[in-house]
């Protein structure tokens, strides 16, 4: 898609995906011909086997054609809801590899024999054309003007969040990478997600409504 | 464990969200949103909260036979060498009643499955509603429960503002949205699993952009029984 606005984008594609509900194929290609960079970044980032990955790509899209019409633009800005489907599609894959008797993340090999202590610096540890997840959490703690809710949370929580997201680990495999205990990870991730929460509903003044009283 | 708790809720919203959840767990809280609005209007916030952080990811181009093979599975084999259907020009110059009647045709002619006799299901228009607008539909329903097709058994003539949204309500618990329908020609819905759990299919009368909160908030202006 072209340099418009966000918003413009935002509205161009919440166009294309209400004729997409009435079944207009030329629109899906048009929404597939707008997204589909942006979301196969998505999942190779947390599957980043490429044949599953393109596998994944394709769900994705039957998803998106399926579920047009259940998508709320009240509810959501329509490059969110497109990521999320990529991202939960991406999830499932690896949740599904990770019952297969593989390695469950590209981390696994260095596991035999080392320690901890070995383990603390996985993060550090890839391949030098692709940022890490700690990198892409500080990308996106500068672009989007979030470092004084990234301050809030100590270096484990973010640690947390970051394979979380960008590697797509479950609690038990991310207490695994952090070489913790599954109850230290989870709350961990808890307050994490906490803090950042309370933060950015602050900051954004994000949707006002409905999110008071949950702070418990 | 009780989802509608808006505390379990918000945390298992953000563990979702985030994508921490096992996968038996990931696979049931999925299976609780459509009927829980509270829920899936948690994980939306959710969602949202976290988008920042997909921004830094880099876009990769997926290979060029990816669209072919996501057209494959969604409408069957591709037609042969010009895809006459596929031309923007061509849809272009129909209307949107046309395109519609068109589009039901190639989704009839390509199931894949030998071909099963569809349900049909006549919507008597409602004694509620017949003041506002008498809406009859025949709802055809594909035999794998996977394709409906709406049509209207004669012209309807909305109020300014007003639209059609169709549902699929179960037995028991809150009506589903199958989105908006046309009054005046067939709408086609596509959706994995038409059927399951549906008594009826109803119609109801929406603002424009249709229901708001997810159920019907105007009347019900057709009903039939599966």
């Amino acid at each position: 898609m072209s340099t418009t606005t966000p918003i413009a984008r935002s509205q161009e594609l919440a166009a294309l995906l209400a004729r997409i509900a009435l079944g207009d194929r030329a629109a899906f290609e048009a929404l597939y011909r707008a997204t589909s960079g942006p979301l196969f970044g998505v999942v190779l980032r947390v599957n980043s086997n490429r044949g599953q990955a393109e596998e994944v790509l394709q769900e994705v899209y039957v998803n998106i054609w399926r579920a047009a019409a259940g998508y709320q633009a009240q509810q959501s800005q329509p490059l969110t809801w497109l990521t999320s489907i990529a991202r939960n599609r991406a999830i499932d894959s690896l949740r599904r590899r990770a019952t297969e008797p593989a390695t469950v993340s590209r981390y696994s090999s260095l596991d035999d024999g080392n320690d901890g202590e070995e383990q603390q610096d996985l993060l550090e540890k890839l391949p030098a054309d692709q940022a890490g997840p700690l990198e892409l959490l500080e990308q996106a703690t500068r672009a989007h003007a979030l470092e004084r809710c990234m301050q809030g949370l100590s270096g484990e929580q973010r640690s947390s969040l970051a394979l979380a997201y960008y590697q797509g680990l479950s609690h038990a495999e991310v207490a695994e990478h952090l070489a913790q205990p599954l109850g230290t990870v989870k709350s961990w991730v808890r307050r994490g997600l906490q803090s950042l929460k309370q933060c950015l509903d602050r900051a954004a003044g994000l949707l006002g409504t409905g999110t008071a009283g949950e702070s418990a | 464990m009780d989802y509608s708790r808006p505390h379990m809720a918000e945390k298992l919203a953000a563990e979702y969200a985030l994508g921490t959840l096992r996968a038996g767990a990931r696979r049931r809280f999925e299976q609780l949103l459509p009927a829980h609005p509270a829920l899936a209007a948690a994980v939306a916030r959710w969602q949202l909260r976290l988008q920042a952080l997909a921004s830094p990811v880099a876009a990769v181009q997926p290979p060029a036979h990816l669209w072919p093979a996501i057209q494959r599975r969604l409408f069957g084999a591709p037609a042969p060498a010009p895809r006459w259907w596929q031309r923007l020009s061509l849809w272009r110059g129909f209307s949107g009643a046309a395109s519609a009647v068109a589009l039901t045709a190639l989704v009839l002619m390509n199931q894949p499955q030998p071909v099963q006799a569809p349900l049909v299901i006549v919507m008597n228009s409602t004694a509620e509603g017949a003041e506002l607008v008498k809406a009859g539909f025949v709802a055809s329903v594909s035999a794998d429960g996977q394709a409906l097709v709406l049509m209207p058994l004669g012209p309807l003539t909305l109020a300014q503002g007003r639209a059609l949204e169709l549902w699929a309500v179960p037995a028991q618990g809150a009506p589903r949205s199958l989105g908006l329908v046309a009054g005046n020609s067939a709408t086609t819905v596509l959706r994995a699993k038409l059927l399951q759990n549906t008594a009826a299919f109803a119609v109801s009368l929406e603002p424009v952009g249709g229901s708001p909160t997810g159920v019907p908030t105007g009347p019900i202006v057709s009903a039939g029984q599966v």
